[in-house]
């Protein structure tokens, strides 16, 4: 009985909006959107989860707006209002870390902002959200955020470990290491080495996905 | 109504409610954002003067505290006189202990590679010797020019020196590599350690730091004659 629940649940139009782009149709594995914001804020841990959130709010809400308007918006406005409604959660998104994370906040600086044009937030608002209903349309857009975020914590994971010897700003890597002659990779603190790793990322994923 | 009027009149509905929205977040969240706006400069205040270890978190409330306690800001003249809001005046604080000013801080605006570097620089009430340095917002290259907000950068100014060893002004730079390496054993005091990769970022905060330094120079020198006692009030 639990079973067929959980096949059920799985199954689901809801679920698979959710689960589909977390995995399988990865934003940014497959789709290579939003890869600009993940080269910049990955140097650390905390700045990647914070602008995960960030983005996985916005692509929610964006969606989850729009859709319920879907059957009321002029269809020579459209992107208009997509625009307003994405604007609007991000600057919001913006001005609650701004109060609240004010740290995080500056270390992110412009990139919350540059939610507004993530390809992401936009192409889930025109090609999902406006022919579907809002509960999937919801689920698609936290599916989505999360696969992005994913992808960030990944990356931030890799290069604050290897780049600073610290995991959220705490060190990891022992002193005797160092100690030993162990150093830091400077490398992992500059944008290309997010590159490599998203590179790295992919490949593994499509072999993955092959067998 | 003809399709036109119904588009424009659901955008402009549209912008109406966001508008709305984001007005009342804005406005609700302002005194939030001004004041962490406010404890972030003070926070850099004080660990300019080593009043605050970058590795401790403080709250909000410490560090307002802190600053009030320790902290006191005036505006002086070209002349070094401390004056009240005078429109060519330039801002000076003091780090105050039992009444006596026993350092004073002087906000760094600098050139640096890829845009402004924004941080204060103390000086001890002797005014030849760096009390420290803190940076608050720069656009360097992280782990190269970045390294500046680090402390292990910022440590090696405490102790340096802003004049040479006859007593005349020389400022205090970044060198070229190492210090022992790279400077004449008698301009040693005057240098910190450079960052290998990050040549220009350093080029650039020398200048900026000599430039700052020569702008207060005349309060340096009255604080090198002699005690300097500080206006009644705040």
């Amino acid at each position: 009985m639990r079973e067929s629940i959980a096949m059920k649940l799985t199954q689901s139009l809801t679920f698979k909006a959710f689960s589909e782009p977390v995995a399988k149709n990865n934003p940014v594995f497959i789709q290579s959107l939003g890869i600009c914001s993940a080269l910049a804020v990955t140097v650390q841990l905390n700045t990647a989860i914070v602008m995960a959130l960030a983005m996985t709010f916005v692509t929610a809400f964006s969606s989850l707006t729009i859709s319920a308007m879907r059957n009321v918006i002029p269809r020579n406005v459209r992107m208009i209002v997509e625009l307003s409604v994405i604007a609007s959660l991000v600057i919001l998104a913006d001005e609650v870390l701004r109060a609240f994370f004010y740290d995080i906040s500056k270390q992110l600086s412009v990139f919350v902002g540059l939610i507004i044009t993530n390809c992401i937030v936009m192409g889930r608002a025109e090609t999902y959200a406006l022919g579907n209903p809002p509960v999937q349309s919801f689920m698609d857009g936290l599916g989505n955020g999360a696969g992005y975020g994913l992808v960030l914590v990944t990356v931030a994971f890799i290069r604050e470990l290897f780049g600073a010897g610290k995991l959220f700003g705490f060190s990891v890597v022992p002193q005797a290491l160092y100690d030993h002659g162990y150093m830091n990779m400077g490398f992992m603190q500059l944008a290309p080495a997010a590159f490599i790793i998203i590179g790295l990322l992919v490949w593994l994923q499509k072999s993955l996905m092959k067998s | 109504m003809s399709d036109q009027l119904k588009s424009i009149a659901f955008t402009v509905a549209i912008a109406l409610v966001c508008s709305l929205l984001l007005t009342g977040a804005a406005t609700g969240l302002k005194e939030r954002k001004m004041r962490n706006v406010a404890v972030d400069r003070q926070k850099n205040i004080l660990k300019a003067v080593g009043l605050l270890d970058s590795d401790q978190p403080a709250t909000v409330v410490q560090i307002e505290r802190l600053y009030q306690e320790t902290i006191r800001c005036y505006a002086m003249d070209g002349a070094g006189r401390i004056v009240g809001g005078d429109s060519d005046a330039i801002p000076v604080c003091f780090y105050v202990k039992d009444s006596q000013p026993a350092a004073y801080i002087l906000p760094v605006d600098s050139r640096g590679l890829w845009g402004k570097i924004r941080g204060y620089m103390a000086i001890e009430k002797d005014g030849k010797t760096v009390a420290g340095f803190s940076v608050y917002s720069h656009n360097e290259t992280p782990g190269l020019g970045g390294e500046i907000e680090k402390p292990w950068f910022q440590e090696n100014f405490v102790g340096k020196r802003i004049v040479d060893e006859a007593g005349s002004f020389a400022a205090v730079g970044i060198a070229k590599g190492k210090v022992a390496d790279a400077i004449t054993a008698d301009r040693q005091a005057n240098y910190v350690d450079g960052i290998s990769g990050a040549t220009l970022t350093g080029k650039y905060l020398t200048g900026g730091l000599k430039e700052v330094l020569l702008d207060y120079e005349p309060l340096s020198k009255q604080f090198r004659s002699g005690p300097v006692s500080l206006p009644a009030g705040s």
